[in-house]
C-alpha cells in the first residue's frame, strides 16, 4: 500500500546548521501520526518542508507517490496538504468567516457549493459558527486556534499538518480540540500529522508516533512503545537518567 | 453602488443644467481623470498593500501610445486611449519579476522603474518626441466632451473598486496584504494576484494617461513620466485614505484643487507641502480623509444621545 | 590596457562612496527593519551642508566632515524621535513607514530648493583637480581622498559594532529586540542612536559626493537605489559583504558607462537592482542580521 504522504531522506540545512537530516516518514490514509521531540529538534522545519514553505536541501516529499517538494506553498495546498502554524496567524483584518472563506476558495476542486457556504459549514464543524462576524483579535487563543484549524479544513485537505494545536490552552479547551481532531479524521477522512508537546494528547490521539531529535528521527512506533524507548528518554531528559 | 450612480448622474447633468465656466469644466475633467488614476493606484497600494512610487511609468506609456495613435492614424480618440491602456497593461506584466517582491523591496523597485522609464523615454525621441514632447491635433469638441468621458471612466473605476473590494478576489487581496505567507499556506498565490492587479491598475492608469493626452493636447515626458506624477498618485490615495474603497477619489479631488491653488500661490513650496501632508496624515490619521470622516461621524453619533 | 586600469581605479573609487552610502541604509534597516526612504534626502542634505560650509566659510570639505557628521546625526535623531518611533511596528508599519519617510524626503527636497535653488552645486577645492600619477594612470586627488575616508568608514563601523558596548547592544537589538528589553537594554534609545548613525553615514556620503560630482535638490533617487542594491547584494550582516557588493556595482557601472550611451547608464542602477532582487528572492529573510 503506497503511503498517502511520504518523506524520503528529507534534509534542510541552513548554512552549517542541519535543521533536518535525512528524515523518512510515511503516513497512511486515515492515520494520525504524532511527531514529538525536544525543542529545536526540527519538527516545524519538517512541516515547512512538507507544506512547501521551505525547499528541501535534499530528499523529497511524495503525495500519493507524486513529488510535491519544491512546489510553492499555494500549490501544495491545492494538491491537498495544508498546515497550521505553531503561532497562530489569522488574518487580523478579516472576520472569522472571511478568514475561512479565503481558504475555502482553494478547496474548490474537491467540494461543491460556494466558498462562503463551505466556510460556514466548516465553522459549524469546529464550533465557531456564532463568532463568524468577529475579528480574530477578540477571540481567546483557543478560539484563534480553531480559526486556524477551520481555515486549514476549508481547503479540503487530504493531509492536515497540525503544529502544536493543543499547546498553550486551558485543559477544557484542549480536550475539546482533541475530540475535534479525532472527528476530523473520522468524519472527513483526513490523515493527520500532529506536532505536539502535550503528551497525553499525542498519546491518546496518535496511531503512531515518530520522535525527532537534532534533526534526525530517533524512534518510531506505537505511542506506548516510543515513550519507553531509551533514546527518546535521553533526548528529553538528558543522558544518564538510569 | 447606487450612490455612485447618483453622483455620476448629477455630475453628468451639471454642465448642461448649470452654466459652468470653462475653467470649472476643465478642472472637473482633470479631477475625473485623477480620480480614476488614484483609485487604480489604490488597488495595488491599498488593497494588496504594495506601495508603488512608479505609476507614472504606465501613465506615460498610455499617454504617449494614445497620442502616437491619434497622430499617426485616423482612429477615433477612444480607440487610441484603449490602445494606450493595453500597452500599459502589457508593460505592467513585464514588471512581473518585480512583483514577487514584497513591501519595501517592491516600493524601491518601483522608484527604479519610474526613474528608469523617465530617462529612457525622454531620450527615445521616436516615441515621445524627446524633451520637447508631442503635440496632438487640436480638437476643441473632444476637449469639451472629455468631461463626460472622464466622468464615465471615473464612474466605472469607482464601481469596479467597490465590486473588487466586496468580491472573493478582494478578500484574497486583503489576505495577501495582511500576511503573505499565511495566505500562501491556505492556497493563495500572491504572485498571480499581484500580477493581475498590477496589470489592471497599470491598464487603467494608462487609459487615464490617454485621456490626459487628449485633454492637454500637448504632452512631454518630464510631465507624464515625472517623479511628481508618481508622487501625485501616492498622495491622492493617502489624502483620501489608502486602502479604503473610494477614499482615493476624494483624495484626488482635494489634490487637484490643492495643486491649482498651490501652483498659483506657492509654486516653490508644493513638494514640501506634499511631504508635510504625507507625514501628518500617516502619523495622525493613516486613513486620511475617510478615516477623519469616520471619526467625526462617531463623535457626532455620541453627541446626539 | 591603460584604459582598463583607469576604469578599474575609477570603479574602486566609486565603490568606496557607494559603500559608505549603503552602510547608512543597511544599518537602519538591519536594526529597525525600516527602509529609510529619506536616505537620498539625507545624502543631499549632507552634500549641501558641506557645500555651504565651503562656499560661505571656505571650510575644506575634509575638515567639515565632523560638522556634517554631527549635523546629520542630529537630523537622524530628530527624525526618529519626532516621526519614526510613532509608526506601528510589524506588517502594518510597512507601507506607513515608506510613506512617512518619503514625505520627509519631499520636505528635505523642498528646503533644498528654497535655500539653494535648483542649480547644481559642487565643492571644488584648489586641489580638486590635481592628480597623482599611479601606475601610469592619473588619479585625481579628490577621488583618492574620498576613497581614504570611505575605507575608514567600514573599519570604524566594525570597531563600533564589535568592540563597544553600544555596538553590541545595537547588534543584540537587531537580532531580537524583545529579549533586549528583558536584559535591560533601552531599545528605543538604541533605535534612536542607530537611526542617527545611519543618517550620519548618509550625510558623510553626501559630503563626499559633492566633492566628486555635483548636487541639486533632485539628487537622491539614484543614490537610494544604489545603496539598496549594495545592501541587498552584500547581505545585511556583513560589512565586508557590502563592501564587495559596492565594488561589484561600481565595476558594472564603470564599464557600462564606457560601453553604453549616456542615457542608459542611469538605468544601470535600476537593472542591477532588479537582477539582484530576483536572484535573491524574498530579500533579506534568510540572511544574517548584524552580528
Amino acid at each position: 500500500m503506497t503511503a498517502l504522504l511520504a518523506a524520503r531522506g528529507l534534509s534542510k540545512h541552513f548554512g552549517g546548521l542541519r535543521a533536518l537530516d535525512g528524515v523518512d516518514l510515511e503516513l497512511g490514509a486515515g492515520e494520525i501520526l504524532g511527531v514529538i521531540g525536544p525543542n529545536g529538534a526540527g519538527k516545524t522545519t519538517l512541516f515547512s518542508l512538507m507544506a512547501g514553505s521551505l525547499r528541501p536541501t535534499a530528499g523529497e516529499v511524495l503525495l500519493d507517490g507524486e513529488p510535491v517538494s519544491g512546489l510553492p506553498a499555494h500549490r501544495v495546498v491545492r494538491a491537498g496538504v495544508v498546515r497550521t502554524h505553531q503561532i497562530v496567524r489569522p488574518f487580523p483584518n478579516l472576520t472569522v468567516l472571511e478568514n475561512v472563506t479565503v481558504a475555502a476558495l482553494h478547496g474548490k476542486r474537491r467540494a461543491q457549493g460556494t466558498a462562503k457556504a463551505r466556510a460556514i459549514e466548516v465553522l459549524e464543524f469546529v464550533g465557531l459558527a456564532d463568532r463568524a462576524a468577529d475579528l480574530p483579535g477578540v477571540l481567546t487563543l483557543g478560539g484563534r486556534k480553531r480559526v486556524e484549524l477551520a481555515r486549514a479544513l476549508a481547503t479540503v485537505p487530504r493531509v492536515l499538518l497540525l503544529d502544536e494545536v493543543i499547546a498553550g490552552i486551558n485543559p477544557a479547551e484542549a480536550m475539546a480540540l482533541a475530540a475535534l481532531i479525532r472527528k476530523i479524521r473520522d468524519e472527513r477522512k483526513t490523515a493527520i500529522v500532529m506536532i505536539e508537546h502535550v503528551m497525553p494528547a499525542v498519546m491518546s490521539l496518535s496511531d503512531r508516533v515518530i520522535v525527532l531529535d537534532h534533526g534526525k528521527k530517533i524512534a518510531e512506533g506505537a505511542p506506548a512503545e516510543v515513550v519507553k524507548d531509551k533514546q527518546v528518554l535521553e533526548a528529553y531528559l538528558g543522558v544518564g537518567n538510569g | 453602488m447606487k450612490p455612485i450612480a447618483a453622483v455620476v448622474a448629477v455630475l453628468a447633468l451639471m454642465p448642461i443644467v448649470l452654466d459652468l465656466s470653462a475653467y470649472s469644466h476643465n478642472l472637473l475633467t482633470l479631477a475625473f481623470l485623477m480620480i480614476s488614476g488614484a483609485l487604480a493606484w489604490n488597488w495595488m497600494g491599498g488593497f494588496v498593500g504594495q506601495v508603488s512610487f512608479g505609476h507614472a511609468a504606465m501613465f506615460g506609456v498610455g499617454g504617449f501610445v494614445a497620442a502616437r495613435v491619434i497622430i499617426a492614424t485616423s482612429l477615433p480618440a477612444p480607440l487610441a486611449w484603449i490602445a494606450g491602456a493595453l500597452v500599459a497593461g502589457i508593460a505592467a506584466i513585464g514588471a512581473h519579476p518585480m512583483l514577487r517582491l514584497r513591501g519595501p523591496y517592491f516600493s524601491i523597485a518601483t522608484i527604479g522603474v519610474g526613474e528608469a522609464s523617465r530617462f529612457v523615454f525622454t531620450y527615445w525621441e521616436g516615441f515621445t518626441g524627446g524633451a520637447s514632447g508631442l503635440s496632438l491635433p487640436i480638437d476643441a469638441d473632444l476637449k469639451y466632451q472629455l468631461y463626460w468621458w472622464g466622468l464615465g471612466l471615473a464612474g466605472v473605476v469607482a464601481a469596479a473598486s467597490l465590486l473588487l473590494r466586496r468580491s472573493t478576489l478582494g478578500l484574497q487581496l486583503l489576505a495577501i496584504k495582511a500576511d503573505v505567507d499565511a495566505a500562501a499556506d491556505v492556497g493563495v498565490s500572491a504572485t498571480f494576484y499581484q500580477d493581475l492587479i498590477f496589470c489592471l491598475s497599470g491598464a487603467v492608469v494608462g487609459l487615464t494617461g490617454g485621456l490626459y493626452a487628449s485633454y492637454f493636447g500637448y504632452i512631454e515626458p518630464s510631465d507624464l513620466f515625472g517623479f511628481d506624477r508618481s508622487i501625485g498618485f501616492v498622495l491622492m490615495a493617502v489624502i483620501g485614505g489608502v486602502g479604503t474603497v473610494l477614499g482615493p477619489a476624494l483624495g484626488a479631488v482635494v489634490f487637484v484643487l490643492l495643486r491649482q491653488y498651490l501652483v498659483a500661490s506657492y509654486p516653490q513650496l508644493y513638494l514640501g507641502l506634499y511631504g508635510l501632508l504625507l507625514i501628518v496624515i500617516i502619523l495622525f490619521e493613516p486613513l486620511g480623509l475617510t478615516g477623519l470622516g469616520h471619526r467625526l461621524w462617531r463623535q457626532f453619533r455620541k453627541v446626539r444621545r | 590596457m591603460a584604459r582598463f586600469i583607469d576604469l578599474a581605479f575609477a570603479a574602486v573609487l566609486r565603490a568606496g562612496l557607494y559603500a559608505t552610502m549603503a552602510y547608512g541604509l543597511g544599518l537602519i534597516y538591519g536594526v529597525l527593519r525600516v527602509v529609510n526612504l529619506a536616505h537620498g534626502g539625507v545624502i543631499m542634505a549632507g552634500a549641501y551642508l558641506g557645500w555651504i560650509l565651503f562656499d560661505r566659510f571656505a571650510l575644506d570639505p575634509y575638515l567639515a566632515i565632523p560638522i556634517v557628521l554631527c549635523a546629520t546625526f542630529l537630523l537622524g535623531i530628530g527624525m526618529y524621535r519626532v516621526l519614526v518611533r510613532h509608526l506601528p511596528r510589524g506588517a502594518a508599519g510597512g507601507p506607513a513607514s515608506l510613506l512617512l519617510l518619503f514625505g520627509v524626503w519631499l520636505v528635505l527636497r523642498n528646503i533644498a530648493y528654497g535655500l539653494f535653488t535648483g542649480d547644481d552645486r559642487a565643492i571644488r577645492t584648489s586641489y580638486s583637480t590635481s592628480a597623482v600619477n599611479l601606475f601610469g594612470s592619473f588619479l585625481e586627488v579628490n577621488r583618492l581622498a574620498v576613497l581614504g575616508v570611505a575605507v575608514l568608514v567600514p573599519v570604524g563601523l566594525h570597531l563600533l559594532l564589535r568592540r563597544t558596548y553600544v555596538g553590541k547592544a545595537i547588534r543584540a537589538v537587531a537580532q531580537n529586540a524583545d529579549s533586549c528589553t528583558l536584559v535591560g537594554i533601552d531599545v528605543d534609545r538604541i533605535y534612536t542612536l542607530t537611526f542617527g548613525i545611519g543618517t550620519a553615514l548618509a550625510g558623510l556620503a553626501g559630503l563626499l559626493s559633492a566633492t566628486l560630482y555635483s548636487v541639486n535638490p533632485s539628487f537622491g533617487a539614484q543614490e537610494l537605489l544604489k545603496s539598496f542594491v549594495v545592501v541587498v547584494l552584500g547581505g545585511l550582516g556583513s560589512i565586508f559583504g557590502m563592501g564587495i557588493a559596492a565594488l561589484i556595482l561600481a565595476i558594472v557601472e564603470v564599464f557600462a558607462i564606457y560601453v553604453l550611451p549616456s542615457y542608459l547608464t542611469t538605468a544601470v542602477g535600476f537593472v542591477m537592482l532588479v537582477i539582484v532582487l530576483i536572484v535573491r528572492p524574498g530579500g533579506l529573510f534568510g540572511q544574517r542580521v548584524l552580528g
